[in-house]
């Protein structure tokens, strides 16, 4: 009998998708310095940052996994498990973004060409600025259990969903601006470099990508009027 | 004489060893969400659970414990041989003890109610044969069974709702949660005082006519409408101002006025495809500038939201006293519903159908909760309450009130249910309406093969010890 109450209270993984998002979110803070190190032409610091960004993204892996392993079927949860399971799915896959990023910097060594340098660095800030904004919305996870769902905390967290919207069609409109540039160096560089750098553009900007979707698998868990 | 002097003795101890039991294992399962909710000290937990137990047992178990002493077998099976039921008692208090040592020993969810109803039952099939029980009051326990969970899990569900919608989706949960608590706290005591004095306090032997009944319940209602709003009041607000986003430019509303009216111009230049076009458009426009026009507030939801909680803690002190108050008056009979059967027959020397419980039984059964809740008891409250963290007091309070409400109102109708499982029927409720983050109901399924392991179980071990009996004392 005593065991009855204890049992009747499953292991909540709501903690564990928060302290995923934070370990995802190492991954993805450590690209700036990456690119800072790329603009000065310091390619064995690259190489470091690289493996680093791997490994974080290992660690990230496991807490994810963990978190799968323990969501067993009787598991009764105030959300459905399958946008749990979307949510730390997109989660992976930023983490993901993260290290494919870093590690197409170190296939060769690349230049940072001034044309598209302010550019890139705008663009590279923006998608940060959007996955922070979605890492905001993991964090307010807590307020919104204890709300359960609905009430003003679903219409802040709404409107910090619109928000996360918004930055990625801004990212987006940088994204087309950085093209351009970048093509107008296509005679500068071999094709091997402007096809990475390509490559680089695309990954980074899934980042902002995928906080959007990210915001919107948490929107629609919410109990909105 | 002497046979009989050990009778009593071993009736007594294990009358007072069932009910150390109860106040061992199971008074943790009522108390312990109060103490992980941090409701509750463990001390006051322990010294709450003290008083309410034993008064829960002395002023309202007198009603479950006559049926299990008459309401169960028919005595006059007995009448020829009185002391066959002496054994019977007293094979079911022992087998039942037996039993719950078994399964508690295993991590068994095993309910003491459904144990001794089954133990009793069991005697009484097999040694009076299939007459000997009223087959109706066994079925009405039977279906009690199932009803307790499923109405502790709705009235928590209904109360956890009724919470969700008019605090949390308050624009200001700490003013809805002190306006709502004191109505609260008047409903709730007045459903309970009426559940309780209606004839339902006997061993203080009131006789109220309705009026009087009417009159202090609204006594005492209102004496707890004006204590908790006092209490609320004292609340202290979190000192974080309210920060607003900057307003929209008033300009942008002119323009988008503007906009509509140009709009409207073009409806009536175009039709068809094109005029539909542009009152989407319009509509557009105005969802755009109501939503410009709510001033977005922004301010710190987390200490707002623990505001609350401490404001449900006073409310959670109010439902774990009802837990206690109803798991002692339904659990107290357990131990003293045989007890005092098997009493009577050794006092009288005959059976009678229609004894009322003694009130020294009932104490009795209520100081061995007491003793088992200080020498046992209080450890398992602790660990539970260690474990148990997820349970706010919010949740708490309605899971609690839900099951308490179910055991007062099973408990004023003399059925034995098992409080355990309403507890855990309420806490499902309370999940079911989202209120927990994670609720394992693989549980679930244990318990059900417990109801369907328990009966049988406890009958064959009853039978075995009655036969026992009767070989060591004779017929």
């Amino acid at each position: 009998m005593l065991t009855t109450i204890l049992n009747l209270f499953g292991r909540s993984p709501f903690a564990p998708l928060e302290s995923h998002m934070g370990k995802v979110a190492n991954c993805v803070q450590m690209i700036p310095e990456l690119f800072e190190a790329l603009s000065k032409k310091d390619y064995d610091e690259v190489e470091r940052i690289t493996a680093k960004i791997s490994e974080l993204e290992h660690h990230a892996d496991l807490t994810k996994n963990d978190i799968r392993n323990h969501l067993p079927k009787g598991l009764f949860l105030p959300i459905d498990r399958s946008h749990l399971l979307e949510i730390l799915a997109i989660q992976d896959r930023i983490a993901d973004a993260a290290e494919d990023v870093a590690i197409l910097t170190t296939l060769k060594p690349l230049e940072m060409l001034p044309i598209f340098k302010n550019d890139f660095h705008e663009f590279l800030n923006k998608n940060l600025e959007s996955f922070q904004s979605a890492q905001l919305i993991i964090k307010e996870m807590h307020d919104l259990l204890e709300s359960s769902f609905g009430g003003i905390e679903a219409q802040k967290v709404k409107s910090m969903v619109d928000d996360v919207a918004f930055k990625e069609h801004e990212a987006d409109l940088i994204q087309r601006k950085l093209l351009k540039n970048l093509f107008k160096t296509e005679d500068q560089m071999s094709y091997g470099s402007f096809s990475l750098w390509m490559r680089i553009c695309e990954e980074l900007g899934s980042i902002s990508d995928l906080s959007e979707n990210l915001a919107n698998r948490v929107r629609m868990t919410l109990d909105l009027k | 004489m002497t046979f009989e002097m050990t009778l009593l003795v071993l009736i007594l101890i294990s009358g007072f060893y069932m009910a150390w039991s109860i106040g061992a294992n199971d008074v943790a399962n009522a108390m312990g969400t109060s103490v992980g909710s941090a409701a509750l000290t463990l001390k006051q937990a322990v010294i709450i659970a003290a008083i309410l137990e034993f008064s829960g047992a002395f002023f309202f178990g007198s009603h479950v414990s006559e049926t299990i002493e008459n309401g169960i077998i028919k005595s006059e099976v007995f009448s020829q041989t009185p002391i066959l039921l002496v054994y019977g008692m007293l094979a079911s208090l022992l087998a039942t003890a037996a039993w719950l040592q078994l399964a508690s020993y295993y991590g068994w969810p095993v309910s003491a109610t459904h144990a001794i109803v089954g133990a009793v039952v069991g005697f009484g099939a097999i040694i009076g044969g299939i007459d000997a029980i009223y087959w109706g009051n066994v079925s009405q326990i039977v279906i009690s069974w199932f009803i307790s969970p499923l109405s502790g899990g709705l009235l928590a569900y209904l109360i956890f709702t009724f919470l969700r919608k008019k605090i949390f989706f308050a624009p200001d949960p700490i003013k809805a949660a002190q306006k709502i608590t004191p109505p609260l706290v008047f409903m709730v005591l007045t459903t309970l005082s009426l559940i309780m004095i209606f004839h339902g306090l006997n061993n203080l032997e009131l006789q109220l006519n309705p009026f009087e009944t009417a009159g202090i319940c609204f006594l005492i209602s209102s004496a707890g409408y004006l204590i908790s709003y006092w209490l609320v009041q004292r609340i202290t607000l979190p000192g974080t101002p309210l920060i607003s986003t900057a307003r929209t430019n008033p300009e942008t509303f002119i323009g988008l006025d503007k906009a509509k009216k140009h709009l409207n111009r073009v409806t009536l230049t175009c039709s068809g495809e094109t005029h539909y076009q542009v009152l989407l458009l319009l509509g557009e426009i105005d969802r755009l500038s109501a939503s410009l026009k709510k001033p977005e507030e922004t301010h710190d939801t987390t200490t707002e939201y623990a505001v609350v909680e401490n404001i449900f803690g006073y409310l959670q002190i109010m439902s774990a006293c009802l837990m206690a108050f109803a798991h002692g008056a339904n659990d107290v009979a357990n131990a003293i519903g045989p007890l005092s059967a098997s009493i009577n027959v050794l006092r009288t020397g005959i059976v009678t159908s229609h004894t009322a419980v003694p009130a020294w039984a009932l104490a009795l059964g209520g100081f061995g909760i007491v003793v088992g809740l200080a020498t046992w008891g209080w450890r398992v409250i602790e660990t539970i309450g260690k474990k148990i963290t997820e349970l706010t007091p919010t949740r708490g309070f309605a899971a609690e009130f839900g099951a308490a409400t179910t055991i007062l109102v099973a408990s004023r109708l003399g059925m034995p249910i098992s409080t355990t499982h309403t507890l855990v029927g309420a806490v499902i409720g309370v999940g079911l309406a989202r209120g927990i983050e994670a609720l394992d109901l693989r549980m679930t399924r244990d318990i059900m093969l417990s109801w369907v392991v328990t009966i049988p179980i406890s009958a064959a071990i009853t039978v075995v010890f009655f036969y026992i009996l009767q070989a060591i004392f004779g017929s």
